[in-house]
């Protein structure tokens, strides 16, 4: 275990302020400051303690709300924790696959969104270049590369970003539930080229509600609870856990 | 100050081909597509200009130099102010899933709207050829004079930004400033329409716009050099609003996310 820490979490809390109106204007919050409004705040983390290393195969389960979507998008620092210290190793190559086609504009062509998105993930034009005919390929996008994604089907959409997101040399992939796309023969594709890349050390960090696929897949397991970190360790011992705590919760609302 | 500190390499290859890919996909489907970008600003400038010839009862073409040397900018620096603003904002289909600098889709507007600016300031140069204006060595100091235009309209922008990410009713107001900014300043009517030391000249001398409108005036219309108090007062201007607005994305950049 002397690999490479990844990302590290130390005490790290978000909250979200729940907001009466969808939009915020100005008429408003000098409104809610001369009445003496407070804001009411939902705490979406908590004290979250967390490393990870390089190599791992993590699961995040929870029930829906229980804060995971929240965990990932501080991995990639797309949210700024309120609290706590967060720290991500930027020399690596961090694909989040938080939904398919994210930095996908629709305007754009695939091959253009390719060279968009990719380059967020941190790769150069050359590297994109170099592997694009065979994200084409995989996407079975041939016919379509060139017209813009707003065309696209979701089942071509999601295929081309699952090509992308993983064709070039992704060292870290964020995946948050987005097997549920595509045909069942690209499923197996998809899920073909995961565990290849698994095998040769890819460090991933799953998000589902199936608890049996993850128990198969990962090494470790982080079950997270209203915003907090309930247990973290191997997958049958947590996944079991999780799961009596189901059935007594069950239980309870039954009485 | 680094510039890493600000923005990241991926975040700026990013932007550098979104902005090349937006033009692209701009003019794709129209072959009017660069052309039109060559008859707007025309048709704005021309009409402008016989109007205000009219109203302020000077000779056309003499009229429409005056009026095209600051009206280029102005609008340029109005169009920078405005995307800016609205760029987090718009950009919240990528800021709210994947990191990138917050400066990314400011920067993207900025290049957008320099690249509009390019078939205007080509516009306005063969509209002067065909004022018959006489051409003078001053034009010369024209890219250096957009400069100033530039770092103030993203500065100011940057400023809306913040403002309009938590605020989405500051929009009309900063239109209207704008649109008092404009026309209380002498891009429409030459400054020696007032009397030398009545109220209005002086009012003039407090007025921003007068001096980074000279950058362009003095120049193109007066074929003299902008002088040493226009360039200070001008950059300062610009700098002074580039730094806030920096500073101001800095400090709230975290809480974006929850009000995109």
């Amino acid at each position: 275990m002397n690999k490479n820490i990844l990302f590290s979490l130390e005490g790290v809390a978000v909250e979200f302020e729940r907001h009466y109106l969808s939009q915020r204007s100005l008429r408003e919050a000098v409104g809610r400051k001369l009445n003496g409004h407070k804001s009411e705040k939902i705490i979406a983390l908590n004290n979250i303690n967390l490393e990870i290393r390089e190599g791992e195969h993590i699961g995040i389960i929870g029930r829906n709300g229980a804060g995971k979507s929240t965990l990932l998008r501080v991995l990639t620092r797309v949210i700024t924790p309120a609290y706590g210290k967060v720290q991500v190793d930027d020399s690596k190559h961090i694909v989040p696959l938080l939904e398919l086609g994210i930095g996908f504009q629709p305007d754009l062509s695939g091959r253009e969104n390719c060279f968009v998105a990719g380059m967020l993930m941190g790769y150069t034009k050359k590297e994109i270049q170099e592997k694009i005919e065979s994200i084409i390929e995989f996407a079975e996008l041939k016919d379509f590369i060139d017209e813009p994604v707003k065309n696209y089907s979701s089942g071509m959409y999601a295929r081309l970003a699952f090509a992308l997101a993983t064709d070039i040399d992704p060292q870290v992939l964020l995946v948050d539930e987005v097997f549920g796309v595509g045909d069942e023969f690209f499923m197996k594709k998809c899920m073909a080229r995961m565990q290849h890349l698994m095998n040769r050390g890819l460090t991933t960090i799953f998000i589902s509600h199936n608890v049996d696929f993850l128990i198969n897949e990962c090494d470790r397991l982080i079950w997270i609870e209203n915003g907090e970190l309930m247990m973290d360790g191997i997958p049958s011992a947590v996944a079991s856990a999780y799961r009596n705590q189901d059935s007594q919760l069950r239980l309870v609302n039954a009485n | 100050m680094i510039l890493s500190d600000y923005i990241d390499k991926r975040s700026l290859r990013f932007t550098w081909y979104y902005s090349l890919s937006q033009l692209k996909t701009k003019y794709r489907y129209t072959i009017l597509g660069y052309l039109w970008n060559f008859i707007e600003p025309a048709l704005y400038l021309v009409i402008l200009s016989l109007v205000f010839a009219v109203i302020n009862r000077m000779n056309i073409s003499d009229y429409a130099v005056f009026l095209f040397s600051a009206l280029v900018p102005w609008r340029y620096f109005e169009k920078v102010v405005n995307l800016v603003m609205e760029s987090l904002v718009n950009g919240e289909w990528l800021l709210k899933k994947m990191y990138v600098s917050p400066f990314a889709f400011p920067i993207n507007r900025l290049i957008n709207a320099s690249f509009e600016f390019l078939f205007s300031i080509i516009v306005a140069f063969i509209l002067f050829a065909f004022l018959k204006e006489n051409w003078t060595i001053h034009r010369a100091i024209i890219p250096l004079a957009i400069l100033p235009w530039a770092i103030f309209g993203f500065g100011l922008g940057l400023i809306c930004a913040v403002l309009y990410t938590f605020f989405r009713d500051i929009k009309p107001l900063v239109q209207m400033l704008l649109t008092l900014t404009f026309f209380t300043s002498p891009i429409l009517f030459n400054r020696s329409v007032f009397e030398p030391n009545s109220l209005q000249a002086r009012l003039m001398d407090y007025h921003p716009i007068t001096y980074l409108a000279a950058l362009f005036q003095k120049p193109v219309y007066e074929a003299i050099w902008p002088s040493q108090l226009d360039w200070t007062i001008s950059i300062t201007i610009a700098i002074a609003s580039l730094l806030f607005g920096v500073f101001l994305i800095k400090k709230y950049k975290s809480k974006f996310y929850y009000y995109l």
